[in-house]
């Protein structure tokens, strides 16, 4: 039988690179966008998924969700648009099948949490309590492709504040929330969650964009708009991150647009503890543990001794 | 199955074939040794580096002595439209992630594939992912017919690899009339479940259909109606190609499949058609 090719882990340095993301211990900076990467076993050919910071599942609701109609993605330049609208099995296949998987190769977990209302974010919280394997929740009050929940909710000030902090009554654990760029001040939004009680926020979500195929006069996607990510959106990611990080007392925890260590460093010199690798992932399944080997060679060359170091670095 | 990799392919070829129709040639070892019938690859151009997705591509003949793949694609976008301008000479920086899905059979854990009448359904490009199968099918001593469909004679550029390869009898319908019977290909294949195998009469076991949606659907309808088998193989937009990402979804029976990796081949009678 012919070997595949080797699984990728991050090569050995002298560098610390271990970050604290509000109370969730990470073995380096770099963890995954929700819905990038499932539960993880599905990049396990070809990368370590124990060896990345954290392994950042995909969304999950209380009874799972079937998701929008097809078409579902569209390229546009530098980037992608998505309206898969959060499709999942439910949070009890995903603790059943998902979580012992990532509890037995040793990774470290945070959940993303959606929900159709600020209850059913608190049922799903319930839910995985009861797993000592779940290391943190990224609360997704963000996602622009359903209709109920998501974006609406993380619009507002009040509502932000109101799911949050029912969140924050459900568990002791690391509470991150994920926020929506599709706000006209995103320092407000941040500020509101960090009163309510989030111990680190995320960001940024997709951008709401829509793309149409001048042939048929017909929107590429089947609901017309989605979310856009991919490099196309680091600059306003990089933005925003550093409005924030200059808002707020928590930790962020950057992405848009993350697909080298370069950009990776950008972000936490932007004010981010942590980076999520998202789109990239699907351009090369072995870019998380890329961007972990680019941030220690940055590292090494600017005689950086510990990542926190970078946290917010940027001399302007 | 064997493990996906993510491989380095080296461009041996790229010629045209036909009517927007394109044949490359790669050196990918792994994948060429591994992949199985109905089996895809998720392609990668390092160049390409406005459009960034992946692109999935049936792979359409191996050499796995050699370590080679072959690729037959057909110019729809931007993609395969850039990919028409790679040559050897300019050594583009290709990676191919696979063998990737689920391949033709695998519901009855090859048991299909061993059946021993077999009709092939394809309709224009669809002729590619089908050829694997046929040769894995003629190996193991299946009697195989086809029928292929094209818009026009030259479209119909596997038609002597099936026909002198593999020694298929290959029936032809072209939209055009340049070639065999005007018309679609679902006539033909209409006769040919209505007729039974060529060489004996006899019921065919399994039919596997590749071509526009529309094809399949029609020869899935047929084929339940004289209670044969069918597998079809469903194209979708693509992003990651492993399983993550749930942009490629197919509508069956038992909810929405990912083309990727639950598909591209779904047993007909599973798939909600559109």
């Amino acid at each position: 039988m012919m070997q595949a090719a080797e699984r990728l882990v991050p090569r050995p340095t002298k560098v610390a690179l271990a970050v604290d993301l509000g109370g969730l211990r990470m073995k380096n900076p770099v963890t995954v966008a929700s819905g990038t990467f499932a539960a993880g076993r599905e990049f396990h050919d070809f990368v370590d998924v124990a060896s990345l910071g954290a392994v950042t599942t995909k969304g999950v609701s209380l009874n799972g969700w079937e998701g929008n109609a097809s078409p579902r993605i569209a390229e546009t330049p530098c980037g992608m648009l998505n309206s898969i609208g959060l499709q999942n099995p439910g949070v009890r296949h995903l603790l059943e099948h998902d979580i012992p998987w990532l509890e037995s190769i040793g990774a470290t977990t945070m959940v993303n949490v959606s929900g159709h209302s600020f209850q059913e974010y608190v049922e799903v919280i319930e839910a995985l309590e009861q797993s000592q394997a779940v290391h943190a929740y990224e609360v997704n009050i963000s996602c622009p492709n359903v209709d109920a929940g998501g974006m609406a909710m993380g619009c507002r000030t009040d509502s932000v504040e109101r799911v949050v902090s029912m969140c924050r009554e459900a568990t002791a654990r690391p509470l991150i929330v994920k926020l929506t760029p599709n706000v006209t001040d995103i320092a407000e939004i941040a500020r509101a969650a960090e009163s309510a009680g989030a111990d680190g926020i995320s960001l940024i979500n997709t951008l709401l964009g829509m793309a149409i195929d001048p042939e048929r006069r017909r929107p590429q996607l089947a609901r017309v708009v989605g979310g856009l990510s991919g490099p196309a959106v680091k600059p306003i990611a990089l933005r925003m991150v550093w409005e924030v990080a200059r808002a707020v007392q928590v930790p962020v925890l950057g992405m848009g647009g993350i697909a080298s260590g370069a950009d990776a460093v950008e972000f936490m010199l932007a004010g981010a503890t942590a980076v999520a690798v998202g789109t990239a992932n699907f351009v090369d399944p072995q870019a998380t543990v890329k961007v972990i080997d680019g941030i220690a060679d940055y590292c090494e060359r600017h005689g950086v001794s510990d990542v926190n170091e970078l946290i917010g670095a940027l001399e302007c | 199955m064997a493990a996906l990799a993510n491989e380095p392919a080296k461009l041996l070829s790229n010629e045209p074939v036909g009517p927007r129709l394109f044949l490359m040639e790669l050196e990918s070892p792994y994948i060429a040794r591994t992949i199985l019938p109905g089996q895809f690859v998720h392609m990668r151009v390092n160049q390409m580096a406005d459009h960034i997705l992946r692109r999935p591509f049936s792979v359409y003949r191996t050499d796995p002595g050699e370590g080679r793949v072959v690729i037959l694609y057909q110019v729809v976008g931007y993609g395969t439209d850039y990919l028409t301008g790679l040559s050897p000479e300019a050594d583009p920086a290709i990676e191919l992630v696979g063998p990737v899905g689920r391949p033709w059979g695998a519901r009855t854990g090859g048991e299909r594939a061993d059946a021993g009448r077999v009709l092939l359904v394809a309709g224009g490009v669809g002729a590619a992912p089908l050829y694997l199968l046929a040769q894995q099918l003629v190996e193991r001593g299946a009697k195989v017919d086809m029928v292929m469909g094209a818009q026009t004679r030259s479209a119909l550029v596997t038609l002597s690899d099936y026909r002198e390869r593999l020694g298929i009898g290959v029936e032809c319908a072209t939209d055009d009339g340049t070639y065999g019977e005007r018309g679609f290909c679902t006539g033909l294949a209409s006769r040919r479940l209505d007729g039974g195998c060529a060489s004996d009469g006899a019921p065919y076991d399994l039919v596997c259909c590749c071509g526009p949606e529309p094809l399949m659907r029609i020869v899935s309808d047929m084929a339940a109606e004289v209670g044969v088998a069918c597998q079809v193989s469903m194209e979708r937009r693509m992003a990651c190609g492993v399983g993550a990402c749930l942009s490629c979804v197919v509508d069956t029976a038992a909810g929405k499949r990912r083309a990727c990796v639950d598909g591209p081949v779904f047993d007909a009678d599973e798939v909600v058609w559109r």
